[in-house]
């Protein structure tokens, strides 16, 4: 009960932190809206501990609500490591874009 | 009017021979991609000048003299201000010798591993419309000049890797001399920056259809080169490339 009590504490400071961000428009509004839904979700599942832990009974898991949501949390947390990565990969060919670009264009100044 | 013309050439035939491959060489563009080649670069570009060739080198963003040194050349010297890894160069390279007309394009590496006189006979085939694209091989020839374990043991197991990824059977997967007819350069776009662009442009031999050969270059070795964790970097940069596209 205590280690709820602190995880949606926890989580009630993200979600201050996200508004307070949101007000400053240092976030766009889809990174806003995805975060807000994404903490509301955890502070539901972190609530529902175990209501979680029945179901995962009834599917037939040996483990606690608490190891399948640690689970999910880390499947969720490689998906967008990999969503990153390939952002960098895109970023990176469009770097070269720009700098093949300038090399074409200052060719004049280095030619004899 | 025609004796005229004849009488020159057969008063000094090898002249009139040494003018036509003059007047051939400058639709011969040598694309060299330079990154902190200040020991070698100059040799390599005293070497190709006597040949009459169009020089492109694009400096990569050197760190030490490279730029200073390419400057007191008749050259074109084209410069990435962020580097961007060798395949970028060359494409770079090759995006200005296609603006400029090429006939033929030469990737030709700066660090002096080739050898500049060799490269007139392995024009042959591309002259003669035999084939689109040529690449050179560091296996055709002996070459006991290369470290023992890049020739028995990294290599080796590049071919292998490189057959999977592109199906094409090649002798060589990684040597950094190659030949381009003006069609191949216009077909093949090499968009993998750093060093998988070698496995990217045989993939795209491939998926081109263009008709390729390997012809036998010789190699001299300076220093190592490219090891074990170069191969494992490359692959990453291609399953990245394929999951991004």
């Amino acid at each position: 009960m205590l280690q709820q009590i602190i995880a949606l504490i926890i989580i009630l400071y993200f979600i201050i932190r996200l508004l307070l961000q949101k007000q400053k428009q240092q976030i766009s509004k889809n990174e806003f809206i995805f975060w807000f839904i994404f903490w509301i979700f955890s502070a539901v599942a972190i609530s529902s501990l175990k209501w979680i832990d029945k179901l995962a009974i009834n599917f037939g898991f040996s483990s606690s609500g608490i190891d399948i949501l640690l689970y999910i949390g880390i499947i969720i947390l490689f998906y967008l490591i990999f969503k990153i990565r390939l952002k960098l990969e895109n970023i990176e060919k469009n770097i070269t874009k720009i700098v093949r670009k300038d090399a074409l264009e200052k060719i004049k100044k280095y030619d004899k | 009017m025609g004796s005229r013309c004849i009488d020159p050439i057969l008063k000094n035939p090898t002249k009139a021979r040494d003018d036509i491959q003059i007047k051939m060489n400058q639709n011969i563009f040598i694309i060299i991609p330079a990154f902190n080649e200040e020991k070698n670069i100059a040799q390599v570009i005293k070497n190709l000048l006597e040949h009459n060739y169009q020089i492109v080198v694009v400096d990569d963003c050197s760190t030490d003299n490279t730029f200073e040194i390419l400057k007191q050349f008749p050259i074109t010297v084209l410069k990435h201000e962020i580097n961007r890894g060798q395949g970028a160069a060359l494409q770079t390279g090759t995006d200005f010798a296609l603006k400029n007309n090429a006939e033929i394009i030469v990737h030709f590496d700066a660090d002096g591993q080739y050898l500049v006189n060799e490269i007139q006979q392995t024009l042959v085939s591309l002259l003669n419309n035999e084939v689109d694209i040529i690449l050179g091989s560091r296996f055709l020839q002996k070459n006991k000049k290369m470290p023992f374990a890049k020739r028995k043991i990294i290599h080796p197991v590049s071919r292998v890797i490189n057959r999977l990824i592109t199906g094409i059977k090649l002798t060589d997967a990684h040597c950094g001399y190659r030949v381009l007819s003006n069609k191949a350069g216009q077909k093949i776009k090499i968009f993998q920056d750093r060093m998988s662009h070698n496995t990217e442009i045989i993939s795209q031999i491939k998926k081109n259809n263009l008709r390729f050969k390997e012809v036998p270059v010789t190699v001299i070795y300076n220093e190592f080169g490219q090891g074990v964790g170069s191969g494992f970097k490359i692959l990453k940069e291609i399953c990245l490339s394929k999951l991004s596209s």
